[in-house]
């Protein structure tokens, strides 16, 4: 009798966990394929620095280097110039000539845009940071100002 | 010593002399009282109210501004009452009511009183919320400043200062209330030559610079000590850097030198030491071009050339600089006495002008005299720091200005001016002299020299009629001189150079030995290190310490610490050696940061042998040379410079040299040990003979070793190493060199004419077209014109009209100019000043010490 009844159990087992597997192979799997697919992040995740611009397209940024000094790695480096009539690159009379951000030495504590007077330096989705030389790790202006569109999902809350 | 007053303060009990403001007594016990109107320098107003404090009074506690209240015996004060404290957040919200507080873009942001004071005594909050005043923000006052009406506290520093120091009210206040602004004339931007100290005073940021504007954050900076090099005076600066680059420099305060001023072209003019043309590497003639080579390469092209040349060493020459350290002139005559045995070792405007060598008594003096003889000197366009310390003793001391100057200089204004013509100058001190020897007092001190007064009265009769000057002014001049209890004669290089300098000199000498002051008498140069050159030796009779040649037991003393042997013949001067280069008999010429060809000497110097020379930029000479080595600035490499009055100061390093540049210390110890010497002490089969006769190796690592040696080898300068000079320098005694003064005759200068109609005078004014400062952008509006200035007399007789193209004609050349009137030129001369664009001047005088005969003619 008991042979039976193993036999009963053991196929039940083998349905239940074969449930599983069949349910597994037709749910699309788990794995991203970072960086080709997007990763869901939550809300409040920040990645990569991004200088923002006014609606009429002038460079937020004043060159003030407040950010610069708020620095707690010195991974921030600001030249500023004077707009000219000719030459204007943000409302006043002062903008960023030269804005750098070395990601080797940011550390992502947000302090350079809570100093911000302007609210020009936000730190932006971007998590893909990885490069192959050393002197990419450096965000130009140019590049601050032209974020590539971040590749990930938002979270929604559950 | 004032009588001292007792006084209390929150309690507090005090002692401070009488009459002293409580803002500065308070000081000093550490309770500082915020201001912004009050400056130790200016003269108290009360204008910003920020420093009320409350003070016991016949009708109670009263608040009171404490930079115009002085301290009196039982005076009872109360700084951090409540009431004080409110009145003075009061104060600060109102001069907020209007600020716009832009400090993110502000450049004084990070260094502003107005922020620090905000934050030590405001309440961090506004009652007004109504729109601000709005005026001019970004508002050009001239070349130098930038003036931002909406940020000032109208503290009136800025117009004071002009009013104060510079005696130049070119700023003022304009309408009233909360309207007031501080503004210009219109049209009449600033022109005073230190206006840029009105910048550093202005405790908010309404006042920048235009030159560093938005190019730094004051906490980014580094800091260093060092000087100025534009001029002799020395000014005390610190050198602001970022990043290895120079971002401003600003005056810092030494009493004894500059005070706390600096003049605008040292302040601003600092371009040239990051501009791009600075020279980066050494450059080689090859196939007649000049192209880049290796330090190795260029070291031992000089080094072969010269080891051939010294076999004839009077045929070799090095001209020094007065524009760059001690130590690297020191090692440049030393390498070329000791090694190359030559005494053809000279500076331009070295041993052609004829001083004592003592430069001017002191600065400190210009607080005593009470009357100052300026001979040929233009310190408002020259020396512009220590004219505002004239102007001062002039304005504040009724001290007595007598000016004996071909031409209306700006100091005019002070002073009696006599205008002798050029080369009867002679003859007007001479007049002088004789009138004020018919004065008893006078004559008495003269007494045993009755040949001189003899000669002295045979030689000047009548000397008005002579110099067709008027009666009274002579008159007055020689009252002027009678009167004076503490003179102070000065002469610059414009009438001690030439034909007649050696008997300009001497004639003002007589004339302050008549006076008993021939120990104040003093020679004002231009450039930075014009004294120390001179001490250092750069001269061809002079070893350093000016000891002269024939001194057997200095130049044995010298054969010792150097080793080896000095030449005895005194060499070529500076034109000597331009003379002998022009006939061609110079084999070897090592130029160091000079330029001899801008001076119209370039066909002499295509005829010279070899040429080195080392200098910041690709000059004119510099374009003619075999080897060309890149030199460091003085901001780049540690070094000691000796002013005006013999006070030797120190210039740190603040920034690395551009590219391959290198001192020129270094250059010259690295020539040095390549010098076959070196080869011949390190043979071992040397014998001990004569270890005398052989010089020395130089194993130099630093400046300070070199400033070391100097110490020691040169006799004022003992005990002057790098650490004991310190932060204010060290002024070495002028009795260390003594005087022989007696009163001798002098023979008149015989300068003629000719057949030329007119004198011409060239002399240096401050904004000229020279590399040092026409390589700072900012300045380029005020670089003088090249303009041949004309006498409105003189245009007229001559029929030819202003700004017309005008053919100038000297003995020794001739240039097209552009005319300009000049009331300030004395009728039968021309003005041309020296540095301008194109180098008119220069070529005019080919070399010659001014004046020079020349003549205008209208261009057919």
């Amino acid at each position: 009798m008991s042979g039976l009844k193993e036999l009963v159990e053991s196929t039940q087992q083998l349905a239940q966990a074969m449930k599983i597997t069949l349910k597994a192979a037709i749910e699309p799997p788990l794995t991203v394929e970072s960086p080709v697919e997007p990763i869901a992040v939550y809300p409040r995740f920040r990645g990569r620095h991004e200088l923002r611009r006014y609606e009429n397209g002038m460079e937020r940024c004043i060159g003030c280097a407040l950010c610069e000094a708020a620095c707690p790695t010195g991974a921030i480096h600001v030249e500023a110039a004077e707009n000219t009539e000719e030459e204007r690159h943000s409302p006043g009379e002062r903008y960023a000539k030269v804005y750098e951000v070395n990601l080797l030495r940011c550390i992502l504590c947000r302090d350079c845009v809570r100093a911000c007077p302007t609210e020009a330096i936000i730190l932006g989705r971007n998590y893909a940071l990885a490069n192959y030389h050393r002197q990419d790790f450096i965000l130009t202006k140019e590049d601050l100002l032209n974020p590539p569109e971040p590749n990930v999902i938002i979270r929604v809350k559950e | 010593m004032a009588d001292m007053v007792k006084f209390t303060i929150d309690g507090k009990e005090v002692e401070a002399p009488a009459g002293e403001l409580l803002v500065d007594a308070a000081k000093r016990i550490g309770i500082n009282i915020p201001v912004f109107c009050s400056h130790p320098k200016l003269d108290p107003l009360g204008a910003c109210r920020m420093c009320l404090v409350e003070v016991e009074g016949r009708r109670g506690r009263q608040l009171v501004t404490s930079c115009t209240t002085p301290v009196s015996e039982g005076l009872v004060v109360y700084y951090d009452s409540e009431r004080a404290r409110a009145a003075r957040a009061g104060t600060l919200e109102l001069l907020l009511i209007n600020h716009p507080l832009d400090c993110p873009i502000c450049d004084k942001g990070g260094e502003c009183p107005l922020q620090d004071q905000a934050m030590e005594h405001g309440n961090g909050e506004s009652h007004f919320v109504e729109e601000k005043h709005h005026k001019n923000k970004r508002y050009p006052i001239s070349d130098w400043i930038m003036l931002d009406q909406e940020r000032c506290v109208v503290c009136w520093r800025c117009i004071r200062y002009l009013d104060e120091w510079e005696d130049k009210p070119q700023l003022g206040l304009y309408h009233r209330g909360g309207e007031t602004v501080i503004d210009i004339a219109p049209g009449h931007p600033l022109d005073a030559k230190t206006s840029g100290n009105i910048v550093e005073m202005c405790p908010v940021g309404a006042l920048t610079s235009r030159v560093s504007r938005f190019s730094y954050r004051p906490w980014e900076l580094s800091h260093t000590d060092s000087l100025c090099t534009h001029c002799a005076l020395g000014c005390n600066v610190r050198v602001d850097t970022r990043l290895n680059q120079v971002k401003r420099l600003l005056a810092r305060e030494n009493p004894a030198v500059n005070d706390q001023w600096l003049c605008d072209k040292g302040r601003f003019a600092f371009g040239y030491m990051q501009h791009e043309s600075r020279l980066t590497q050494p450059l080689l003639r090859k196939n007649g071009t000049l192209q880049p080579a290796s330090w190795e390469e260029a070291l031992d092209a000089v080094t072969a050339k010269l080891v051939e040349a010294s076999k004839q060493p009077q045929r070799v020459a090095a001209i020094g600089s007065a524009k760059v350290s001690n130590e690297a002139n020191y090692l440049l005559q030393k390498f070329f006495r000791q090694y190359v045995h030559s005494n053809n070792i000279d500076f331009r405007h070295g041993s052609d002008i004829a001083t004592a060598g003592r430069g001017i008594p002191s600065i400190a003096e210009f607080e005593k005299a009470d009357l100052f003889v300026l001979f040929g000197v233009d310190m408002a366009e020259n020396i512009p720091v220590l004219d505002l310390f004239l102007k001062r003793a002039v304005n504040r001391r009724h001290a007595k200005v007598l000016l004996i100057n071909s031409r209306r200089v700006e100091d005019s204004r002070y002073g009696t001016l006599l205008q002798p013509a050029p080369g009867e100058e002679v003859l007007l001190l001479n007049g002088l002299s004789a009138a004020l020897l018919k004065d008893e007092a006078i004559a008495k001190r003269a007494g045993r020299l009755s040949g001189y007064k003899a000669w002295l009265a045979d030689m000047v009769s009548e000397p008005t009629a002579k110099l067709n000057l008027s009666e009274s002014d002579f008159g007055g001049a020689v009252a002027m001189l009678r009167r004076a209890q503490r003179p102070l004669f000065l002469y610059g290089e414009a009438v001690a150079g030439g034909k007649s300098g050696a008997a300009n000199v001497t004639a003002l000498t007589n004339l302050a030995l008549l006076l008993g002051a021939v120990d104040r008498v003093g020679y004002l140069p231009y450039d930075a290190n014009a004294q120390g050159a001179r001490d250092m030796g750069v001269l061809p009779d002079r070893l350093p310490g000016q000891i002269v040649l024939s001194d057997a037991s200095a130049v044995s003393r010298l054969q010792r610490q150097w080793g080896g042997t000095v030449p005895a013949e005194p060499g070529l001067t500076y034109l000597g050696m331009l003379q002998a280069a022009a006939q061609g008999e110079l084999d070897f010429l090592y130029v160091m940061g000079s330029d001899p060809a801008a001076e119209g000497m370039s066909e002499a110097l295509q005829k010279v042998g070899f040429l080195v020379v080392s200098d910041l930029f690709l000059t004119e000479t510099a374009k003619l040379a075999d080897v060309v080595l890149p030199a460091a600035d003085y901001v780049e490499s540690d070094g000691t410079f000796t002013n005006l009055e013999r006070r030797v100061q120190r210039a740190p390093k603040a920034v690395r040299a551009p590219g391959r540049a290198a001192p020129d210390w270094l250059i010259l110890t690295h020539l040095a040990q390549r010098w076959p010497v070196v080869e011949e002490i390190k043979d071992p089969k040397r014998k001990k003979r004569g270890h005398g006769r052989t010089p020395n190796i130089w194993s130099y690592a630093s400046p300070q070793d070199v400033l070391q040696e100097i110490a020691r080898v040169v006799p004022m300068y003992a005990g002057l190493t790098w650490d004991a000079l310190g932060d204010a320098g060290q002024q070495w005694p002028a009795e260390a060199l003594p005087l022989r003064p007696r009163l001798q005759s002098v023979t008149l200068p015989t300068l003629s004419r000719r057949s030329f109609t007119h004198w011409l005078i060239a002399e240096r004014v401050l904004y000229d077209a020279g590399q040092l400062f026409a390589t700072t952008e900012q300045g380029h509006n005020l670089i003088m014109a090249p303009a041949v200035h004309i006498n409105s007399h003189d245009l007229a007789t001559a029929s030819l009209a202003v700004g017309q193209e005008i053919q100038v004609t000297s003995p020794h050349g001739s240039v097209r100019l552009p005319l300009l009137v000049d009331e300030n030129v004395s009728p039968g001369t021309l003005f041309v000043p020296l540095g301008l664009a194109g180098a008119p001047a220069e070529q005019l005088l080919d070399g010659q010490y001014g004046p020079v005969p020349a003549r205008i003619e209208a261009v057919a």
